[in-house]
């Protein structure tokens, strides 16, 4: 059985796109004094779901992440070289401080970024990536980008995530994407979906980098897209008719006669 | 401060729907004092049980529970037995218990009309003014881990309130759809699509105007209204989940370049400014 403040820290991180203000509110006033200890659940929520946060000198925004994460809740941003401290309940930042790029490959780090800033431009709206030396393998990269809509004056709210690792010395890109839709107008609907991309050669640098994510992601998105269908068209259909094979509602007048027929439902047995 | 029975159901509106039976414990480990209404209050998916006498699976909710047993609506009797002081208030009788009998059946009928299959079950309870019940349907089906799995829960709560003389009464439905997707597959890893919606509705309908007519009448009109509000949030789910979702997700990322999407707009507005000219 989960401790109280481990249920409350459960509801933190499994909180829907943009809607984390809404879910500590509401642990608030269930539990006032186990959320007052939430603050490792907010670095993990802020960590996990790439939360974008404003810089401390107004210099744009920068992501955070386990990959730029350093020590005393302080992130580093490889476009501006900074680094910051996050208060992870405000998402609010401060105290930069130059931070330079310890990586054998700053100059592939700035061609990536501007490759993924074209190419992203062309499918996302809106999105913020960054790309930074890999914490757990300083030889690769990580490339991280997060795209969020949230509407709640229409009740929906959705993030878009995607993590790749480029090897500069194999020239191999492997990651993942994973997408979260949140729909609750009187109800409460989630899509969750995910998909992993095995590890590929990319030759031809930088540019052919964001070429090879802008053709997995579109894939992805096509067979999504197939896959509503293929829920919408098979499992939901054998759920529950739209209508009874005879093509006409229920005669409930007459709900005790149909027992002796035994002809219902196409005179299938039960 | 916000009142916490209104926070717990903000909370679970938010959190996962995969896992509303989870944080509704957690909800109650909190505040347990919070327990009775939120278990009246929250629809969960809905436990089968076999009656032991009849050898019919039914369906469990808060309706038929009393502490750790439930009522089977095909031998009324509660499973474990409870407290014969208990049951004596519980189990209903009479006229409530014949409109029950009745509406089960025709439940059972609408059922295999619509679900081929499946569980149904129907509970009702007598009010000072006329009665309530439930009537609750529950499909499973797991072709293949390709051709996606899924479960649907249906749960339609009613009261009714009968007019004196009993020749017309006043019916009033809250109906929510529990319904829960899934795919696998080498295209993509894993796609969930999970959820509730609720709606109500009411209505002033007829019930005849012999006394051996109206108890017959109660179970066409109740059912009559369950399948139009079943079918009409049938639409709705097939809507939101295949076609807001999927337009949500085109909403984060265009599959068309942005730059040849903007085009195709200049282009029609051209066409479109032409015309009017």
């Amino acid at each position: 059985m989960a401790s109280k403040q481990q249920t409350v820290a459960s509801f933190v991180e499994t909180a829907p796109p943009g809607e984390l203000s809404n879910v500590v509110a509401d642990i608030k006033a269930l539990a006032p004094s186990e959320a007052q200890a939430l603050a490792p659940a907010y670095k993990k929520y802020n960590e996990e779901q790439y939360i974008t946060v404003k810089l401390p000198d107004g210099n744009g925004t920068a992501i955070l992440s386990p990959y730029n994460s350093l020590d005393n809740n302080r992130y580093f941003d490889t476009a501006t070289e900074t680094s910051f401290e996050v208060d992870h309940a405000s998402q609010k930042t401060s105290n930069p401080q130059p931070h330079a790029l310890e990586t054998p490959h700053a100059d592939l780090l700035r061609n990536l970024h501007k490759a993924l800033t074209t190419t992203s431009s062309e499918h996302f709206p809106t999105s913020s990536h960054t790309i930074t030396p890999t914490n757990t393998d300083p030889s690769t990269l990580t490339i991280l980008l997060v795209a969020t809509k949230f509407s709640p004056q229409n009740f929906w709210n959705a993030r878009w995530r995607s993590t790749y690792t480029y090897n500069p010395s194999t020239t191999t890109l492997a990651g993942s994407v994973k997408v979260d839709v949140h729909y609750y107008e009187d109800g409460n609907v989630r899509m969750n979906t995910r998909k992993e991309f095995a590890s590929r050669e990319v030759s031809g640098g930088a540019e052919a980098v964001g070429r090879e994510i802008a053709k997995l992601e579109n894939k992805f998105q096509e067979d999504l897209n197939r896959g509503f269908g293929v829920l919408g068209e098979g499992c939901f259909k054998s759920l529950r008719r739209q209508l009874p094979v005879t093509r006409q509602r229920m005669e409930w007048e007459k709900f005790q006669g149909y027992r002796l027929g035994q002809d219902i439902g196409g005179g299938r047995a039960k | 401060m916000a009142d916490p029975f209104d926070a717990a159901l903000d909370l679970l509106r938010r959190l996962p729907p995969s896992k509303t039976q989870q944080n509704l414990n957690g909800i109650i480990s909190l505040r347990p004092d919070l327990e009775e209404d939120l278990l009246s209050a929250v629809d969960v998916a809905l436990a089968v049980k076999r009656c032991s006498k009849t050898g019919r699976d039914y369906l469990c909710c808060d309706y038929n529970r009393d502490g750790n047993s439930y009522r089977s609506p095909w031998s009324n009797a509660f499973e474990p037995p409870i407290d014969p002081d208990d049951a004596a208030d519980l189990i209903p009788g009479g006229r409530v218990r014949r409109m029950e009998e009745n509406l089960n059946t025709a439940v059972d009928v609408y059922r295999e009309l619509y679900y081929e299959g499946g569980t149904s079950s129907a509970y009702l309870w007598a009010l000072d003014d006329g009665f309530a019940g439930v009537v609750l349907f529950k499909k499973s089906t797991n072709a293949s881990a390709s051709a996606g799995k899924g479960g649907w829960d249906s749960i339609h709560v009613f009261e009714v309130n009968e007019a004196a003389g009993k020749r017309s009464a006043h019916y009033r439905l809250t109906s929510t759809v529990i319904l829960d997707l899934g795919l696998s597959s080498q295209s993509v890893d894993n796609l969930d699509l999970a959820g509730n919606l609720t709606r109500q509705t009411q209505a002033d309908l007829s019930c005849g105007f012999r006394d051996s007519e109206v108890e017959l009448q109660h179970v066409v009109n109740i059912g009559r209204t369950v399948e139009d509000m079943e079918t009409r949030m049938r639409n709705m789910l097939q809507e939101v989940y295949f076609g807001k979702a999927k337009d949500v997700v085109g909403d984060l990322r265009s599959i068309q370049p942005l730059s040849e999407a903007e085009k195709d707009r200049a282009a029609h507005r051209d066409v479109l400014e032409k015309m009017q000219r």
